[in-house]
């Protein structure tokens, strides 16, 4: 009985990885500047199609190129995809954060409508250029297929994915803990005043921050395309884990995200291996009953987002 | 938005009566203009939904991104009491906006006490959840197939009788229960009650020092809300014939927020009716040119929230506030500049 | 707010705005159609195109439009429909029903279609047809494969041209249990089409001697299926059938592909959507049923085929589908029936489409169709495919593995659910 559950808790848990790394940018903006990104399911989107165009997918602009672009093998392809499409969006996303700009100071509700009508621009945007239909984004031989464990055929994809999303949040973690530009972001979040007599330029802090969060989801994007599909509302996939997730570990506090997206796809899978039906509405559930006990989620700390 | 202290509203301003009256003649030119009675329809119920979602967004501050899920409970409940209760107008009507405050009045328990982004993050979640029941017991609501043939139950008022079938004589009783909910409305937000919602968006701690209990008024003004938008969904069960469960999608619910804020709901009584009124004819004569609109209107909403949220009411208050500056009213020594619409 | 200062000002502002509201919806230029016409002429055919062409499926509306407008362009081109030339609008429907009310009463209130055509979500679809039935407007439910569409929520003036789920259930299944494997796991997604889809699968399962081993529900929406994946491994069925479509079929069919699942057990998938599948042929699984296939060996298709690229070549998708291919025969069967009835009249032209039958050769599928007067749907050849191991271009995805006979395949629950009003009860027009 046990060995029948294993390979669920195993699927849960590496769905949880792959939540949190969807929800690794928009807790990182959320965090640390206390905006709410509701452009974050567009943007997203927009990581995925231009690694798409760059990968060389049919009908995807990827012509554009050239065809010496599309001898080179898929793996450097896809690599450079990798690379190129987030920073790529992360501009995207420094777009929207001057934007924003207009609304500090005021209500923090203009922040999230100016965010949820970037999200709604965008997407239109992508559907203007690349069209209605479904795209597939390939990925190289190497992390493709599936491989034999415990008797049972699973994803190769799949754990490079939740690799990925491991190494994400580790390597985040650690430039927000331990290195000077993390302490100074922290700081940016906490005192912005004392940030600023310290001489050092709030705005262009909250530029970087704001790209890095896009960044991040524009690599979520990407990771999670050959799974979930390219299609123009797919941000939706992205948005609504992504602020589940925050609420129910708490804006503010980072291992309680990650750990509420690990409780996440835990809840999915095992919901979806003994209880389907409820597999998707268990995190809502989860999420009101949680709440409804520890008004902040389950590690939350108090934060300006309250006011 | 709050009016001067030495103000005593009129029951029925300059304004709704204009408006009203403009209202009604309506049908005899709306054709001449390119359009069908239709789009009045739906402008109408949206509006009745627009000015109760306002109540809560714009008077007291709560970003509700879930709203969808009471306009939908109304559909549905004013078409299962047609089948199941009795084909009575009223009595329909009545389970309708029964149905929603019910269901606003539970959700209101678990958010009363928040604001700001967690309330809206918990509105979100409780929209998500009534649509997945309305998909879910699809034996009771049709599902995604949706509930149909709900009929257009006539008006019996005991010496007349009024078919509702035909979309003008639906016009003027949509435009009726739009005139009934404006001017209740108007009344409401110029009472305590109302001026209390708006200091409570103000500063919320502020009206607790001063002894009010914070957590009964929102709660009160969210059942209200979701009881008007109930009222709404109802019409338009009446208006399409049938329920769907896409109107409590988060999209949907993203629409109204969007619709209030452009028209102007969070400085303006009438910023909601301007917003509906503005998105849905642009939606209508764009959308015949283009399937881009949507890309159109997007931009706009985030010029608007970027210059001026206080939409498009604030752009005529400015308006007027510059003619007055320009042209003072007969009798005044200095242009008052009004507190606000 | 605040009180009016004066009621003059009121007024005069009242007027100011009405002048603007009608100047600007002047600017717009949406004016009643008024077309004088010269002696001899006659009054357009107006067909209304209530296609998708954003949300989940507005790749399919518009392949679904591409194949409606063939049919009118053929038309046109001898001539028109009663010597009366075709002339057709479309707005988008956006995949949601209420946006679909409103298109439906646009279309008929202001543009006087006579006609409306085009549909994939049976909501919309639904939708539409509580206004079409208002008005007595025709409407030809094109691609919803929805078992309701001919069921309880049938009308009598809808016409629904696509097989629905049930229909393909019963083109695989017995056939599948006698050569496959008895032991069956279902994968249903969990809403009505879903649950109609597996229990008619269920049903015929069992009528054959087969067992259903497990049911799994799939909430809508769900993009993730390494649990059911897992669990199908676990359970080692025989057969896999699923009733699952829109966006989630288009996930499963991607992580069932990687993981090269498809052998074993067999698949069978209810009906796949070509523009679902144009430029993904390899994420396509199982054994999957279509109304039609562009490289089947009938007369007609290749020339079906030339007229399409003709117009369509630099399209989004350069091949005719089932879509499409729906789309295009709805419509041409239309313009016939108009013919034939001699007039627009709605009843007349409804009579007509009733007994519609149309040869093999005309439906460029194996068998001869007809429309059921009872359900008002269109029973047709039933084709069931799989991915070609051998294409012939890079658009031969289909491998076709049988076809069959529209009496066969027929949903027998579907006449005793519709009730169709009476024809008295119907508002009658003429264009």
């Amino acid at each position: 009985m046990f060995f029948d559950l294993l390979p669920h808790l195993l699927n849960g848990l590496t769905l949880g990885l792959l939540f949190a790394l969807v929800a690794l940018g928009f807790m990182l903006i959320v965090g640390l500047m206390e905006q709410i990104n509701l452009a974050h399911g567009s943007l997203f989107a927009l990581g995925a199609y231009f690694a798409l165009v760059i990968v060389g997918g049919e009908n995807s602009f990827g012509h554009l190129l050239g065809p010496a672009w599309h001898s080179i093998p898929l793996g450097l392809r896809y690599t450079t995809a990798l690379v190129v499409a987030p920073i790529a969006v992360a501009v995207v996303g420094m777009g929207v954060e001057l934007l924003m700009r207009r609304t500090y100071g005021k209500d923090p509700l203009f922040g999230l409508l100016l965010t949820f009508g970037a999200a709604m621009v965008l997407e239109e945007a992508i559907r203007g250029l690349w069209g209605t239909r479904d795209y597939v984004l390939q990925t190289p031989s190497a992390v493709s297929g599936g491989f034999i464990f415990q008797d049972l055929i699973w994803s190769t994809y799949r754990f490079y994915a939740a690799g990925i999303a491991a190494a994400a949040i580790g390597l985040v973690w650690l430039l927000i803990e331990k290195t000077p530009y993390g302490a100074v972001i922290k700081a940016g979040a906490h005192d912005n005043e004392m940030v600023r007599a310290l001489g050092i330029n709030l705005s262009r802090l909250r530029l970087f921050v704001f790209a890095f969060g896009t960044l991040l989801a524009a690599i979520a994007g990407i990771i999670l395309a050959p799974i979930w599909g390219i299609r123009p509302h797919m941000g939706v996939d992205a948005v609504v884990p992504a602020f589940l997730v925050i609420v129910l570990g708490g804006i503010g506090s980072f291992w309680g995200a990650v750990i509420a997206a690990l409780l996440c796809g835990m809840l999915v899978g095992l919901a979806g291996a003994y209880a389907s039906e409820w597999s998707l509405l268990s995190i809502y559930i989860l999420l009101i009953l949680v709440t409804t006990v520890r008004a902040r989620g389950l590690f939350g700390k108090k934060s300006l987002l309250e006011a | 938005m709050l009016p001067s202290p030495h103000a005593s509203p009129r029951l029925v301003t300059p304004t709704i009566a204009i408006v009203l009256m403009l209202l009604v003649t309506v049908p005899f030119w709306i054709e001449r203009i390119g359009l069908y009675p239709y789009i009045g329809v739906e402008i109408l119920i949206w509006s009745i939904y627009a000015l109760g979602f306002n109540l809560v967004l714009g008077y007291t501050g709560l970003p509700s991104f879930g709203h969808g899920a009471y306009f939908g409970v109304g559909a549905y409940a004013f078409g299962l009491a047609q089948f199941n209760l009795a084909p009575n107008l009223w009595l329909c009507l009545l389970a309708a906006v029964v149905a929603a405050a019910l269901a606003g009045a539970f959700v209101s328990l678990f958010v009363s006490h928040r604001r700001g982004i967690y309330f809206a993050l918990m509105t979100i979640a409780f929209g998500q959840v009534f649509w997945f029941i309305s998909i879910k017991t699809h034996s009771v609501t049709g599902g995604e197939d949706g509930l149909l043939k709900i009929a257009r139950l006539p008006v019996e008022l005991g010496v007349a009788k009024f078919d509702l079938v035909s979309n003008l004589t639906f016009y003027y009783f949509v435009l009726a229960s739009f005139a009934l909910v404006l001017i209740g409305l108007w009344r409401l937000v110029n009472s305590p009650y109302g001026r209390v919602l708006q200091a409570i968006r103000q500063n919320e701690t502020r009206v607790t020092f001063l002894g009010y209990s914070v957590w009964w008024l929102k709660a009160s003004v969210f059942t209200l809300s979701a009881a008007i938008s109930g009222f709404a969904g109802a019409l338009f069960a009446m208006a399409q014939g049938s329920a769907f469960p896409d109107v409590m999608s988060l999209h949907h619910s993203g629409y109204i927020v969007m619709m209030t804020l452009v028209g102007g709901g969070l400085v303006s009584f009438w910023g909601p009716v301007l917003g509906v009124f503005a998105f849905l004819l642009t939606r209508d004569i764009i959308g015949a040119f283009t399937t881009a609109w949507m890309f159109w209107f997007g931009l706009f909403f985030v010029t608007m929230v970027l210059f001026k949220p206080e939409g498009l009411a604030g752009l005529i208050q400015d308006a007027r506030a510059a003619i007055s500056r320009r042209w003072p009213p007969a009798g005044a020594a200095v242009p008052v500049r009004e507190p606000g619409e | 707010m605040s009180k009016f200062k004066t009621s003059r000002r009121g007024l005069l502002k009242g007027s100011a705005s009405i002048a603007a509201l009608a100047g600007t919806a002047a600017f717009f230029g949406p004016w009643r159609h008024t077309h004088v016409y010269a002696q001899g002429q006659k009054k357009p055919v107006k067909i209304g195109f209530t296609c998708d062409a954003s949300g989940q499926y507005g790749n399919s509306g518009q392949d679904d439009l591409r194949g409606a407008r063939l049919a009118i362009d053929e038309f046109n081109a001898k001539g028109g429909v009663l010597g009366r030339k075709i002339e057709w609008i479309t707005a988008d429907t956006e995949t949601t029903p209420a946006t679909g009310s409103r298109v439906a009463e646009r279309f008929i209130t202001r543009e006087d279609c006579g006609f409306l055509i085009g549909a994939v979500h049976s909501g919309v679809a639904n939708a539409i047809t509580q206004v079409a039935a208002k008005y007595g407007t025709i409407y030809l439910n094109t691609n919803s494969s929805a078992p309701s569409e001919a069921g309880e929520n049938c009308s009598r003036v809808k016409f629904v041209w696509d097989g629905n789920g049930t229909n393909f259930a019963k083109a695989t299944v017995k056939n599948a249990v006698q050569s496959v494997g008895k032991n069956w796991l279902l994968l249903t997604n969990d809403y009505v089409w879903g649950h109609t889809t597996s229990n008619a699968t269920k049903a015929l399962v069992e009528s054959n001697g087969g067992k259903v081993v497990d049911n799994l529900l799939v909430p809508q929406n769900t993009r993730d299926f390494t649990a059911y994946l897992l669990k199908v491994q676990q359970s080692k069925p025989d057969v896999v059938a699923t009733a699952i479509g829109g966006d989630d079929i288009k996930a499963l069919r991607t992580q069932v592909a990687q993981l090269k699942l498809e052998g074993k057990p067999a698949w069978i998938n209810n009906q796949q959507d070509w523009p679902d599948i144009w430029g993904a042929p390899e994420s396509l699984f199982g054994v999957f049923g279509t109304t039609w296939y562009h490289k089947l060996q009938l007369p007609g298709v290749e020339q079906f085929l030339k007229r399409w690229q003709a117009s369509y070549k630099d399209g989004p998708i350069p091949v005719p589908g089932n879509v499409s291919y729906n789309g295009y025969m709805a419509t041409k069967e239309l313009l016939r029936a108009i013919e034939r009835a001699g007039s627009t009249n709605n009843i007349a032209v409804i009579k007509q489409l009733e007994g519609l039958k149309v040869s093999a050769t005309d439906r460029m599928q194996h068998y001869d169709a007809f429309m059921d007067p009872v359900t008002h749907q269109m029973q047709q050849t039933i084709y069931l495919a799989r991915r070609n191991p051998k294409p012939a271009d890079n658009s031969d995805y289909y491998e076709i593995v049988s076809w069959s006979e529209p009496k066969s395949v027929i949903d027998d629950a579907a006449a005793a659910k519709c009730k169709l009003v009476a024809y008295d009860q119907v508002p009658t027009f003429e264009l």
